[in-house]
């Protein structure tokens, strides 16, 4: 192996990676604070980049890319509230609430991607990319667009990270992923935060769109391979842990990007649940896992 | 069961038929995935994989082996069944929500395969000219639809008998044991994870043989089987129906086969119905969580005051 094909490997798996992390970190927050696998985050991902697409581009509204970010990060405030409130909040006190949720926030991703489908169509759209031109980085040239994910992903990260950590809503949301009991009875309005940690996630997957809309094009399952990808690197990254959530999404970024190169792309995806499936029986609790919910 | 029998003889229209033909499979996809998912109460995602290994293995042996169709069906079932074991090896040791993720990962796998081995399988365009059934004399694809009506029937109603005899033989009291108290029942020696692995392959044999006449019949297999759109079609059959109940999954399969044709009818609404189908799915499980069984006039409970009052529906052994 060259050393241009190791740092094409590099650059492909961070770009990779950045998106992946962007995807899973908010299913991890759902995860963590609610206890519950949101299956809708994916196309909430599509809803975002659709909207954004709507309100910028010279085919819809025209009015820039600017609102198109406002708009999406609005719209998708609503959403995650309507789907807090209308499919997961009705079953907290079920002792099932776990599996309920699997069915219903997948029957909202079927509901929300067919709808999709029927307001916008099947053809392909291309959100206009922020950046134009092309950017090269360890002897492998990459799109400027892509590069910008790069860099975007980790900011949007530490300021999550800084918003959990610092802000007294951000403390109150850790409190309530570690007891929500306890959280209760200090004080903490449980079912606030909550709503709050939904609504977020679901901004974060309606920027992981907007971002990834102008790299790739847009169909309805736009979200889902991010989907099913940040799924698994939830899984690896051991369930509850933000920081392994996030170094598994790199991590699997590299492998996908190496696997790609070394085994071609079609064997790739087999390879990923594969290992998926060995890594759940050897260690159930993820690679950088240790407690088990 | 008479009535069903007399269908084909009054209604001829082909198109109708067709409807009846695809209830009829899909009544048998969502009554076994009770098996596992209502009685064993394993949280088994990967049920519709099954039913699309079925597809493929009985499309591949028809078409490129030569396989007589009737026993390519036959090995669509054993081809399911094989799967479910492999399943069951990392499921029968893991709980909760790894059981979702292995089975959900287990499902994206098999369809990555299928699309990937696009010499053999078509790809993402599918496999078409798949041989149909034949019988010395007789000519399925001539006779509006008739043949097929009476096989997929008979399916079901084999399929309806052998699930019924399982789940109230010793075998599947265990299974519903093991759902409603793990501890007590693992320490009355109940194997649970042989009884696990029997309950996925024993379920996974119908929707096998299934897929296989769903091949020889539309003679196409495609991965479109594998979406999640199937997967929640027929999961919301067993919820509206009611889960722990063999008949009320396939009673569903009619009643949202009808519906979903019946929407798709009209202009650009196809992709419409399965948001249709979605929200009923919500709907049921926010306000009759027993599936729409349990909504029934009271004095329809009475009569059998033994099914009424057994604790019907738990999902929570996992």
């Amino acid at each position: 192996m060259t050393a241009d094909t190791l740092s094409a490997i590099l650059v492909s798996g961070i770009v990779l990676g950045s998106g992946y992390a962007l995807m899973a970190s908010g299913l991890s927050l759902v995860w963590t604070t609610l206890g519950i696998f949101n299956f809708a985050h994916g196309v909430l991902m599509t809803l975002g980049a659709y909207v954004a697409w709507t309100v910028s581009d010279s085919a819809g509204l025209n009015l820039g890319l600017a609102a198109g970010i406002a708009v999406t990060v609005a719209a998708l405030i609503g959403v995650g509230i309507l789907i807090e409130r209308v499919i997961v909040r009705p079953f907290y006190s079920n002792r099932d609430i776990l599996l309920i949720t699997v069915m219903t926030t997948l029957a909202a991703m079927i509901f929300l991607q067919k709808g999709i489908q029927l307001l916008w169509g099947a053809r392909l759209k291309q959100l206009q990319p922020l950046v134009a031109g092309n950017v090269r980085i360890l002897n492998t040239t990459i799109s400027a667009q892509e590069t910008l994910v790069i860099v975007v992903a980790p900011l949007l990260l530490g300021a999550l990270w800084l918003f959990l950590s610092r802000t007294r809503i951000g403390r109150g949301i850790r409190a309530v992923g570690q007891n929500p009991d306890a959280a209760r009875l200090i004080g903490i309005n449980v079912s606030q935060l909550f709503i709050v940690t939904f609504a977020l996630s679901a901004v974060l997957a309606g920027l992981t769109g907007v971002l990834l809309g102008s790299v790739r094009l847009l169909t309805p399952e736009f979200g889902s391979d991010p989907l099913v990808k940040a799924l698994i690197i939830v899984i690896f990254g051991g369930l509850g842990s933000l920081a392994g959530t996030i170094a598994a999404a790199y991590l699997m970024g590299l492998v996908e990007a190496a696997l790609t190169f070394f085994i071609g792309i079609y064997w790739t995806p087999s390879m990923i649940f594969l290992m998926l499936i060995i890594v759940l029986l050897v260690r159930p609790q993820g690679l950088l896992g240790k407690v088990v919910r | 069961m008479i009535a069903a029998l007399l269908v084909p003889m009054v209604v001829h229209d082909t198109y109708i038929r067709h409807l009846f033909i695809i209830a009829f499979i899909y009544g048998v996809v969502a009554a076994s995935w009770d098996v596992t998912l209502g009685y064993g109460g394993i949280f088994n995602f990967a049920h519709v994989s099954f039913f699309g290994i079925g597809v493929y293995a009985t499309g591949l042996t028809a078409k490129l082996l030569g396989l007589d169709p009737w026993l390519a069906m036959l090995f669509g079932g054993v081809a399911a069944s094989a799967a479910a074991v492999i399943v069951a090896v990392p499921v029968v040791r893991l709980q909760g929500v790894y059981v979702v993720l292995v089975t959900f990962a287990f499902s994206q796998l098999v369809l990555q395969l299928v699309i990937s081995q696009s010499q053999v399988t078509g790809g993402t365009q599918g496999m078409v000219r798949v041989p149909t059934l034949w019988l010395p004399g007789y000519n399925f694809l001539r006779d509006y639809k008739f043949g097929y009506y009476y096989v997929a029937l008979g399916l079901l109603v084999i399929t309806t008998i052998c699930l019924r005899w399982l789940v109230r033989s010793n075998f599947g009291l265990s299974i519903k044991a093991l759902r409603d108290s793990e501890d007590y029942a693992v320490s009355r020696g109940i194997p649970i994870a042989w009884q696990r692995l029997k309950a996925l392959v024993a379920s996974a044999f119908f929707p096998g043989v299934a897929g296989g006449l769903y091949a020889v019949y539309l003679r196409v297999a495609s991965p479109e089987i594998f979406d999640f759109s199937t997967s929640s079609l027929i999961l919301s059959m067993v919820l509206v129906g009611g889960i722990s109940s063999i008949y009320g999954p396939i009673v569903a399969a009619f009643l949202l086969t009808f519906l979903s044709e019946g929407l798709a009818n009209i202009n650009n609404f196809a992709e419409g119905r399965f948001m249709v189908v979605a929200a009923a799915m919500v709907i049921v499980l926010l306000f009759f969580p027993k599936g729409l069984a349990s909504a029934l006039p009271t004095h329809f409970a009475k009569k059998s005051p033994g099914k009424a009052s057994a604790p019907a529906t738990r999902l929570e052994r996992v």
